[in-house]
C-alpha cells in the first residue's frame, strides 16, 4: 500500500541558553550567555501507509510532540526530511494544511468566546467547505461526537470532555486525509475517552483516514492501533506491530494468587527453588492477595502454579494476560534492552 | 483576495457577536480611551489660553494635526490590535501553532481575528476635534485632496500597523516582545505636535527611524497649506511602504524560527 506519511532522519535541535539559578544567574545569561544545543529529535525515520492509525508512544519528553509540530508544518526540522499526502509540510504550507487536521489535546483551537457552533463556521470559512457537503459533516460529526447538546455554549464554558471533542469536530471538519492526536484522551473520564475512541475508529474506517496518535493511555493504543513508533529521548526504539511487541518483549505474565493464609506468603521462595534474579521475577504481597510477575523465557506458568500449589494453600488463581502497559513500563525505564 | 474579504466580513460579524458577551467591558474601553484624549485636549486649552500662538501654528491648527495623527491610529488600533498579542502572549505560550495548521496567511489571521472597539473613543475624539477644527481654518480644497487624503490614511496606517507587526515579529526569537512593541510604538506621541517644536535628534528619530511623523505632521501640514506635496505625501507613501515591506521580511523569518512551547 501507498505511503501517506514518509519521514526520514527528521532532526530538530533547539539552541538553549544555559542559566545559573537566581537572579544573578539570569543576570550573567543576559550579557554572556552560555548556550547548548538539544537534540529533540534524532534522526527519526518512519513510514504510515495510508488508512493506517499509528500509535505515537513514549515517555514525558521524548520528543513525540516535536515531532508532531513538524510534520504538521509548525516547526521547522533543524535536518532530515518528511513527506506526507505527497507534500512537504515547510515548503507550501497553506496548501499542505487543507489536508490534514490538527488536535494538541492540552491546548484548544476553538474560539474561546465563540458559541461553538460559531467556530465551526468561521472554520467553514477558513477551510473554505462548500454549503452542502458542510451540512453533512457536521450531521455526520453530530453523530460521531454527540456535539448536539452544547453546540450552541460558548467554548470557555465547555467541560473538557465537550471540550476535546469538540476541538476533534474542529479539525475534521474539511475532511482531511490525515489526522494529528497529540493526546486526544488527556484528563477525561472513562466514559467520554471510550466515546473518543469509537469516533476515531468510525472514522479510520468509514473514511480511510490515516491517523497519527500519541497517548499516554495505554487503552487508546489497544483499542486503535495496529502499529506503535515509539521514541525516547529523541531515538526510535520500537517500531512495529502490537503483536510483535508483545512477542519480543511480552514473556512476562502476571499471576495472582489468594491465600488462605497470609502469612504463608513467606514460605513462597521463587528465587531459590527456580534460581531466578529479581529482575526475571518479582512477587509482591497485598493483603492475602500475592502477585507474581515473571519472565516466561526462564520459568514456565506451568511451574509456578504447581510450586505455589503445591506450598501453600490457595483460595483462588488469576492469569492475567500480557499486558502491554507492563511491557512499555519496562521500556521506559530501560529494563529491556532492544 | 476575495476570499480575505469574506473571511474578514465573517470574523467581524463573530467579534460584534462577542462583544455582546462582553458589553460592559466595551463601554468601559472606549470611555477610558475617550477620557485619555481629552485629559491631553484639555491640557493642549490650558496651554493655548496663555499664548497666542506656538512656533507660528495656532489653536485650530494644532487641533487639525492632533485630530489628524488619530486617524491613521484609531485605524490601526481599531484592526489590528491583537498584534500586540502576538508579543506578549501568543508566542510565548506556544498558541501561535493553531495559526500554523490553517490554510491562511498567519499575519492576517492574527491580524483578523480580533478587532478592538474601544478605538471607537479615539475615533470619537478624531471627529470632534476636525469637525471643530476644519471650519475656523481656511483648508486649501482641490478635486484630489479627498483621493489624497485616502492614501495618506491608508499608508500612514501601514506605518503604525508594520511597526507592530516588526517589533511582535521579534518574538518568534526571544519569546516575547510586547515591551518593545510598547515602547516604540509610545513614540506615536511625537507625532501630534509639529515636528519644529522638537530638537534635531527627537526630529530625525520620529522622520527617518520610527517614521510616526508621516503618520500625521507632515500630511496634515500639507492639507493646512498645500505645500510640499512631494515629501508630505510622497514621504508617507514611501515611508508606509518601506515599513510594510520590511515588516513582512522579518514577519517570515520569524515564522521559521518559530519553537512553540512545550506541551
Amino acid at each position: 500500500m501507498e505511503n501517506m506519511i514518509y519521514v526520514e532522519n527528521l532532526r530538530k535541535e533547539f539552541k538553549k541558553i544555559i542559566k545559573e539559578p537566581g537572579l544573578k544567574g539570569s543576570v550573567k545569561a543576559l550579557f554572556k550567555p552560555k548556550k547548548e544545543i538539544i537534540t529533540a529529535v534524532d534522526d527519526i525515520s518512519f513510514t504510515v501507509p495510508k488508512g493506517e492509525i499509528l500509535g505515537f508512544l513514549g515517555p514525558n519528553g521524548a520528543g513525540k510532540s516535536t515531532v508532531i509540530k513538524m510534520l504538521t508544518g509548525i516547526l521547522m526540522p533543524t535536518s532530515g526530511m518528511c513527506r506526507i499526502n505527497g507534500q512537504n509540510p515547510q515548503k507550501d504550507r497553506k496548501n499542505y494544511v487543507r489536508e490534514i487536521g490538527v488536535v494538541f489535546g492540552q491546548r484548544t483551537q476553538l474560539w474561546w468566546d465563540l458559541a461553538l457552533r460559531e467556530t465551526y463556521a468561521v472554520l467553514k470559512e477558513i477551510y473554505q467547505v462548500p454549503d452542502e457537503q458542510y451540512k453533512k459533516r457536521m450531521a455526520f460529526l453530530n453523530e460521531v461526537l454527540e456535539l448536539d447538546s452544547f453546540i450552541t455554549s460558548p467554548v470557555r464554558t465547555l467541560s473538557l470532555g465537550q471540550r476535546m471533542r469538540a476541538d476533534i469536530a474542529a479539525s475534521l471538519l474539511h475532511s482531511p486525509k490525515v489526522l494529528f492526536l497529540d493526546e486526544p484522551t488527556i484528563g477525561l473520564d472513562v466514559v467520554v475517552k471510550e466515546n473518543i475512541r469509537n469516533a476515531i475508529r468510525k472514522i479510520n474506517a468509514e473514511e480511510g483516514t490515516t491517523v497519527i496518535l500519541t497517548t499516554h493511555d495505554l487503552a487508546d493504543i489497544e483499542f486503535l492501533c495496529e502499529r506503535i513508533v515509539m521514541i525516547d529521548k529523541g531515538k526510535k526504539v520500537f517500531d512495529g506491530g502490537i503483536a510483535e511487541l508483545k512477542h519480543n518483549f511480552g514473556d512476562v505474565r502476571t499471576l495472582e494468587f489468594e491465600l488462605v493464609n497470609a502469612p504463608d506468603f513467606k514460605l513462597l521462595d521463587y528465587h531459590r527453588r527456580f534460581k531466578l534474579t529479581q529482575d526475571e521475577l518479582a512477587s509482591e504481597r497485598d493483603g492475602a492477595k500475592a502477585t507474581v510477575r515473571f519472565d516466561t523465557a526462564k520459568v514456565s506458568v506451568e511451574d509456578i502454579i504447581s510450586y505455589t500449589l503445591s506450598t501453600v494453600h490457595v483460595k483462588d488463581l488469576n492469569i492475567k494476560d500480557v499486558e502491554i502497559e507492563e511491557i512499555i513500563k519496562r521500556l521506559y525505564r530501560r529494563e529491556v534492552s532492544l | 483576495m476575495r476570499r480575505y474579504f469574506r473571511l474578514h466580513r465573517i470574523f467581524i460579524a463573530q467579534y460584534l457577536k462577542k462583544l455582546m458577551e462582553y458589553k460592559v467591558d466595551f463601554l468601559l474601553g472606549a470611555i477610558g480611551l475617550l477620557l485619555t484624549q481629552a485629559i491631553q485636549i484639555m491640557f493642549l486649552g490650558i496651554i493655548f489660553s496663555q499664548i497666542p500662538a506656538l512656533i507660528g501654528y495656532t489653536f485650530p491648527q494644532i487641533l487639525f494635526i492632533y485630530g489628524f495623527s488619530l486617524i491613521a491610529k484609531s485605524l490601526d488600533h481599531l484592526f489590528t490590535d491583537n498584534l500586540w498579542m502576538v508579543g506578549y502572549r501568543i508566542i510565548r505560550k506556544g498558541e501561535f501553532d493553531k495559526y500554523l495548521t490553517r490554510p491562511i496567511n498567519t499575519l492576517y489571521h492574527v491580524i483578523a481575528e480580533n478587532f478592538c472597539v474601544d478605538a471607537f473613543g479615539e475615533i470619537l475624539t478624531c471627529a470632534l476635534l476636525l469637525g471643530y477644527s476644519i471650519p475656523k481654518l481656511n483648508l486649501p480644497f482641490h478635486w484630489y485632496t479627498i483621493p489624497l487624503l485616502i492614501v495618506v490614511v491608508i499608508f500612514a496606517t501601514l506605518i503604525y500597523t508594520s511597526l507592530k507587526i516588526m517589533t511582535s515579529a521579534i518574538s518568534f526569537w526571544t519569546k516575547a516582545s510586547g515591551h518593545i512593541t510598547h515602547m516604540l510604538y509610545m513614540a506615536n506621541d511625537f507625532a501630534k505636535y509639529p515636528v519644529s517644536i522638537y530638537n534635531k535628534a527627537v526630529q530625525t528619530i520620529i522622520t527617518y527611524v520610527i517614521p510616526f511623523a508621516f503618520t500625521a505632521y507632515f500630511p496634515a501640514s500639507y492639507f493646512l497649506t498645500g505645500e510640499n506635496p512631494l515629501f508630505c505625501i510622497g514621504g508617507t507613501v514611501i515611508a508606509g511602504t518601506v515599513m510594510f515591506a520590511l515588516a513582512l521580511f522579518v514577519w517570515h523569518k520569524g515564522l521559521n524560527a518559530y519553537e512553540s512551547a512545550g506541551s
